[in-house]
């Protein structure tokens, strides 16, 4: 069988971004947004034509969909009444279901009156299995370009997904795509694994607890040994989003010249950084003029530019993890007191195993000494505790070590987790093939073998 | 997405990227693998020596067949080196890439997107040479005098069977005789779902043409289970033809089909991706037929659900006394919602 030489596809569906690419590569191949536009039924097939052949040179002269992109939002609201519009499929005659664009170009399809944007993942989970097929249709043909009968393929899934989700994913890959061998991952697990190229990590041992921070929702997830301890996971409504919006909310306030939410989020990616201590930054900057930034913002329709003030955002924003009550009022628990009450809801055994490996995942940790503070943080309480259970009982503790680690692929580190593991040798090994389906049936995917790599 | 593109998109981004890069003064140290359909691996990485110069090697399986098409006359090298002659930063270097097949060199400070479109052209490319050996040797059949044979038949054909072996079980065959060419596709399905839509599409392939005036320009195509009699010979020697699912497809090129340089490519492109493109529709309408299927059993569902009875309302009612509204379930489970 000469598909043992062909690469793995690395696949992870996230609720705002995808990333697909090829196991053993250092970054995803594409990384847009897991949107698709589909053509609306309903017009006449005449003023469709026209309309889509429209979109789709307008599509084709930008090449909009040559750039990784950083966001998942489109930036243009009028399309959200449309998404209500499911598939009406009783319509459907000829070769409609072909008719539909993913990831950047459904962006730019759905800004025309003939196609309507929806999301297909929902909080992590697939809700509409007829657009993920379709998005993975079109995004194993047109962007990997792979015949997947040739090819193994490892997808990533949320921490609790039912194994019911699992079934379908195994059914869709096998029955309609006849990929080789299937492997699915959960997220968090992988997290794990993109850390072993920080050089703070010396056993690659899967045990650890993991910082996931998108674009909608922060995960706190410990990991033993390669499980998912799911009753200790703890959600916090805070991530990307929020930031984006908290810093628009400033400029706002300030009547900048331009507080539309995409400047507001090249701001947050180009400049924010954690401080120390709000009050000494504050401080620093009213003391120093240096700081304050300056972020031109470019038009194309207009040739004049407009210039926005970057000033108090800049350490501000990212300080809502650390206090929450500065941007919302029904959340209030801070990041680190989150990480220490998951650490404490999971036996003690693995309790010291999860405070020395905190890893970060996810655009919204990038931030500059997001991981420093989150130590010193997370520090000083576990410090105090055990302050107080010395005194208490008499006796000395050993001390617990806090160690939370930055690495370079934290971005993607998902995605980077699934490259790594899927260029192993032994990856085909743990993957069920396309046999083993048609032997068993869906429910085989219920379990999967874990790496264990040393 | 009706068709698929010749041009491999990802190498297109890649290459846009870097030339971005590289103008930027930033330029980007790349070391990535590309894939292509039919064991076609890509592999794009800089030059040891230079960061702005970019190597793009390929390997892929019809190499090793395509190579051997033109008996020894080594001609694929100097096919390929006039494809890029034109294409401004692309260089061949005197030596490929260890366990690759070909390695074009790209100098990131002169080439433009015309040239990117080149490179992502490179397995047509090559899949391409064996169909311009069969374009060169039809010209040379067409201008032969006919001789008159004793059977009648006014066509000489060539003794030229050109193979492209571009997957494990199937091959491309390529014959070119004085008056057509004839290009013969293998198939085999692994999956027995596979095999029943793939007969469908075909006999649509063949009886399209049949039904629609418009189409009767397009080259004509057969369908049949015994190998054609311009494979007969050939395969006889493999004696290897047991497998019963083992399909042909011949599609009969005539000279309207390739008459311009043009024509040619754009005949060449339909036909290496003739593959690809039917595997990928029968995916599609795997696909549209799933969702079908789900539309059906909600709507199944739907009914199930109206035919429930009510659980023992009045019961709970009479027995706790309380107002507290009954929860409804459906057949699923999920809370029913009115």
């Amino acid at each position: 069988m000469s598909y043992i030489n062909n690469p793995a596809v690395v696949m992870d569906n996230g609720t705002g971004l995808t990333k697909l690419g090829f196991a053993g590569n250092d970054s995803p191949s594409w990384i847009f947004p897991t949107a698709i536009a589909t053509s609306q039924g309903g017009s006449s097939s005449n003023a469709k034509k026209s309309m889509s052949s429209s979109a789709a040179s307008s599509a084709t002269a930008g090449n909009p969909y040559y750039g990784n992109s950083t966001s998942a939002t489109s930036f243009n609201d009028n399309n959200l009444s449309s998404m209500l519009l499911s598939n009406n499929l009783a319509g459907k005659r000829g070769t409609e279901d072909l008719d539909f664009y993913i990831g950047n170009e459904a962006l730019v399809a759905s800004q025309g009156p003939s196609y309507s944007l929806s999301y297909p993942i929902r909080h992590g989970q697939v809700e509409n299995w007829d657009h993920m097929e379709r998005f993975w249709e079109n995004s194993i043909f047109k962007y990997l370009r792979t015949e997947p009968e040739d090819h193994f393929f490892l997808l990533t899934e949320p921490p609790l997904n039912p194994p019911e989700n699992r079934e379908q994913i195994a059914e869709i890959f096998f029955e309609s795509f006849n990929c080789a061998g299937l492997y699915i991952a959960v997220q968090a697990v992988l997290a794990l694994a993109a850390s072993w190229t920080s050089s703070k990590v010396t056993d690659r041992s899967l045990t650890g607890t993991v910082i996931d921070s998108g674009d909608g929702v922060t995960h706190v997830i410990p990991v033993a040994e390669g499980y998912v301890i799911g009753s200790a996971i703890k959600n916090i409504p805070i991530a990307g989003r929020d930031i984006t919006l908290f810093i628009q909310s400033l400029l706002r306030e300030r009547g900048e010249a331009d507080t539309s939410l995409r400047t507001a989020e090249r701001i947050k990616q180009e400049y924010c950084y954690v401080c120390p201590d709000i009050v000494k930054e504050f401080n620093k900057f009213d003391r120093d003029g240096e700081k304050f930034a300056q972020f031109v913002v470019e038009n194309q329709e207009s040739t004049r530019k407009k210039i926005v003030d970057v000033g108090y955002e800049r350490f501000l924003a990212p300080e809502i993890f650390f206090n929450p009550e500065i941007a919302s009022s029904d959340f209030l628990t801070p990041l680190p007191t989150v990480v220490d009450q998951t650490i404490q809801a999971c036996p003690i055994d693995v309790r010291k195993g999860l405070y020395n490996n905190i890893v970060l995942s996810g655009g919204s940790t990038m931030f500059k000494d997001f991981g420093r503070r989150l130590q010193r943080d997370l520090k000083g309480i576990v410090n105090n505790r055990i302050a107080q259970s010395e005194m208490l009982s008499g006796t000395k503790s050993t001390g617990v070590n806090v160690q939370v680690i930055s690495h370079r692929k934290q971005r993607n580190a998902v995605w980077f987790g699934g490259s790594l593991l899927a260029q192993t040798a032994e990856f085909k090994g743990y993957c069920h093939t396309k046999k083993d389906y048609d032997e068993y049936g869906p429910e085989i995917v219920r379990n999967f073998s874990l790496f264990n790599m040393v | 997405m009706l068709h698929l593109k010749p041009n491999n998109l990802l190498i297109q981004k890649t290459f846009s990227e870097a030339l971005e890069a590289n103008a930027n003064g930033a330029p980007l140290s790349l070391d990535r693998i590309i894939s292509d359909f039919d064991y076609t691996t890509f592999h794009v990485s800089n030059s040891p020596d230079d960061k702005s110069v970019l190597w793009l090697s390929i390997k892929t399986k019809a190499w090793q067949s395509v190579t051997q098409c033109d008996q020894g006359k080594n001609g694929l090298l100097p096919f390929l080196a006039s494809k890029y002659q034109s294409a401004k930063g692309i260089s061949i270097p005197q030596s490929f890439e260890n366990g690759y097949d070909y390695t074009l060199q790209a100098d990131l400070k002169t080439i433009d997107q015309d040239t990117i479109n080149q490179l992502s052209l490179l397995k047509i490319f090559v899949m391409n040479y064996p169909f311009q050996l069969a374009f060169n040797e039809f010209v040379e059949l067409s201008n032969m005098p006919v001789l008159e044979e004793p059977t009648g038949s006014s066509t000489s054909s060539s003794k030229n069977l050109y193979t492209i072996e571009y997957r494990d079980e199937e091959n491309i065959f390529i014959r070119p005789s004085n008056d057509r060419i004839t290009v013969i596709f293998e198939t085999v399905f692994q999956d027995e779902t596979d095999k029943v839509l793939g007969k469908v599409f075909l006999q649509e392939f063949v009886d399209a043409r049949k039904r629609n005036r418009d189409i009767q320009s397009a080259p004509q195509v057969l369908f049949s289970h015994e190998p054609p009699l311009e494979l007969q010979s050939h395969l006889r020697k493999a004696a290897n033809n047991t497998d019963l699912s083992r399909r042909f497809i011949t599609f009969v090129l005539f000279p309207r089909h390739f008459q311009t340089p043009e024509l040619q490519f754009s005949t060449v492109c339909q036909l290496t991706l003739f593959r690809n493109y039917f595997h990928y529709h029968i995916k599609c309408s795997k696909a549209y037929m799933h969702s079908r299927m789900r539309y059906r059993v909600g709507s199944f569902i739907k009914v199930l659900n109206r035919a429930k009875v009510d659980e023992d309302e009045s019961e709970t009612a009479g027995a706790e006394g309380t107002k507290e509204p009954v929860q409804r379930r459906t057949f699923t489970g999920r809370k029913m919602v009115y």
